[in-house]
């Protein structure tokens, strides 16, 4: 049953269809199968399907991935809180636009794929300093700084990811908080992150999701 | 003397000119010629023109700008509030539509050349009529009305009311959107703008499935294109790709002129566009800030020797962000006029 649960969820999310994605998890649970069953076994592969699919088709387009993100998010939400037991939260991570950034879409693609990877998400909003993006990930105990920019001079100013790598030197925190990237700049500079200080960049949401879980088993190996 | 424009109508006719046409999308640098912050310079009309003037006497491309920021669309909406920086371009502040309701709410003004907002961009396309003296084309860019609600109200929202509804709220905002296009189109003509930059990132397959792009953003595009003809229109997805839907644009809505993402396969444009119009060929600048000088001829050569075989071709850059040296801009002109030369 689960494989065909599996092929109609995933039909659902590549058509950007969120209804049809959410009425295919209710009937599953009414089915049988357990919210568990559902978020690790048709949800997070999910995910997966999604980015072998579309790299397979055209490119990556907005729209799939602001879908999948919505629909994962939403359908894992619900799910989680009929677990039996609460589940594995394997990390945390912090999440902003850059200081001067009002450009939120991304942060949420980015935000959606993380919950369904068991990845917490602190969003701190639009237009964030470094100072608040070090601060608040010492205060909630993160693992990952995401900084998303949408201008160029977002990505690459003084106020942006240079500045939060430079204080997490000056704390001597770099062992234990790793910074992400991510948004159009660096779409067109596929080395713009390392010019940034940062250690790591994700295209897109599904690549964060993967990226991001890699950079909290290195803070925590 | 061969003058941009000059240039542009060879170009676009199929012809030969000293060289082909060389576009340079230069906005904030005109803060920096100058000498003030870039809230003054935005600030008057006159600051605007006298900046593309300068840059376009200092660096010798084609073509002039009478754009101030891309947000100065939705000022005339009702957005009352414009951040700036002094390292890039002005963001959006306020969003005019924050709730539902606000989409009823939403005025589109009858005329906007006597709007208030309008008055500064005004003043520069008059000073820029008047000094080009047609010599140079005058660039206006117009966003679409698909893509105009994403700086109304957030590309989040936007894009949940785009895909997921409600269809009927999602279309009266569209309709207002294509409302306030055709006014702004209108106004452009009026004033003597040449060259107008039709802005779609719907328009794109980078942004909406290809099954979309036919059911609900072309539809869009026919309705915003046929309301307005395609004499001086230029195809335009804010950077994003739209080889694959070429062909079906032309076919479609007849556009003559396509600015391909630098991440387009200028090559490929030119095959699929077979001589039926002009492609513009645009170098990846945000790369441009760290290249060195031969990289940078490299990449000229590569997209000039891709294009401008058969004619009909522009080169030109995307939004050059502040932070490229001005040494890299003389490198990539002198080489853009260097290898897209005819008189070799």
């Amino acid at each position: 049953m689960i494989a065909q649960v599996k092929e109609a969820y995933n039909q659902a999310i590549f058509d950007t269809d969120k209804n049809a994605a959410l009425k295919v998890v209710y009937e599953a649970l009414q089915q049988g199968l357990t919210p568990e069953e559902i978020v690790f076994e048709v949800i997070v592969p999910s995910i997966e399907f999604m980015s072998t699919s579309i790299s397979q088709d055209f490119g990556a387009n907005l729209a799939q991935h602001f879908m999948t993100a919505q629909i994962a998010a939403q359908a894992t939400e619900e799910l989680i809180s009929k677990f039996k037991s609460p589940p594995k939260i394997i990390g945390r991570m912090v999440i902003g636009t850059s200081h001067g950034d009002f450009h939120g879409l991304g942060k949420k693609i980015v935000i959606g794929c993380l919950k369904a990877n068991m990845i917490e998400a602190v969003d701190l909003g639009l237009n964030v300093t470094p100072e608040k993006f070090v601060n608040e990930t010492i205060a909630h105990e993160a693992q990952v700084i995401g900084i998303s920019s949408m201008m160029m001079h977002t990505a690459n100013g003084k106020n942006g990811c240079i500045r939060v790598r430079e204080i997490l030197k000056e704390r001597g925190l770099e062992n234990k908080i790793k910074i992400i990237v991510g948004g159009a700049p660096y779409k067109y500079n596929h080395e713009l992150y390392k010019i940034v200080h940062a250690d790591a960049w994700a295209e897109n949401g599904i690549e964060a999701g993967k990226i991001v879980t890699k950079l909290i088993s290195e803070v925590r190996s | 003397m061969i003058t941009g424009m000059d240039r542009l109508i060879a170009a676009v006719n199929g012809e030969k000119s000293d060289r082909i046409p060389v576009f340079c999308n230069m906005f904030d640098q005109g803060a920096k010629e100058l000498g003030m912050s870039l809230k003054e310079y935005y600030s008057k009309g006159e600051y605007v023109a006298e900046g593309q003037l300068k840059m376009r006497e200092k660096y010798g491309y084609d073509n002039l700008w009478s754009l101030f920021y891309v947000g100065k669309e939705v000022e005339l909406m009702g957005c009352g509030n414009i951040i700036y920086s002094d390292y890039g371009p002005p963001n959006v502040g306020q969003m005019v539509i924050r709730k539902p309701e606000d989409i009823h709410k939403l005025e589109i003004p009858d005329d906007i050349l006597s709007h208030p907002k309008f008055e500064e961009s005004l003043k520069c396309l008059r000073i820029l009529k008047k000094e080009s003296d047609g010599k140079y084309p005058i660039c206006a860019y117009i966003t679409s009305s698909m893509t105009l609600p994403a700086m109304l109200m957030g590309m989040s929202k936007w894009m949940e009311l785009l895909l997921m509804g409600p269809e009927e709220l999602r279309d009266e905002l569209l309709a207002k959107c294509n409302d306030f296009f055709i006014k702004e189109v209108a106004a452009y003509r009026k004033e003597g703008a040449d060259v107008l930059f039709y802005a779609n990132f719907f328009g794109s397959t980078d942004a909406v499935p290809m099954k979309y792009f036919m059911d609900q953003s072309l539809p869009w595009i026919e309705k915003d294109i046929s309301s307005i003809g395609t004499k001086d229109i230029v195809y335009f997805c804010a950077q994003a790709r739209f080889n694959n839907v070429l062909d079906i644009l032309l076919k479609r809505t007849g556009i003559r002129s396509y600015y391909l993402s630098p991440l387009d396969d200028v090559a490929e444009g030119k095959r699929i566009i077979a001589g039926r119009g002009l492609i513009c060929g645009s170098i990846n600048d945000i790369k441009l800030i760290d290249w060195s000088k031969e990289e940078i001829r490299n990449e000229v050569k590569r997209i000039i020797d891709a294009g401008m075989p058969g004619g009909k071709f522009l080169f030109t850059t995307a939004v050059m962000p502040l932070a490229i040296p001005e040494e890299n801009i003389k490198i990539m002109l002198e080489a853009a006029y260097e290898f897209g030369s005819y008189e070799k």
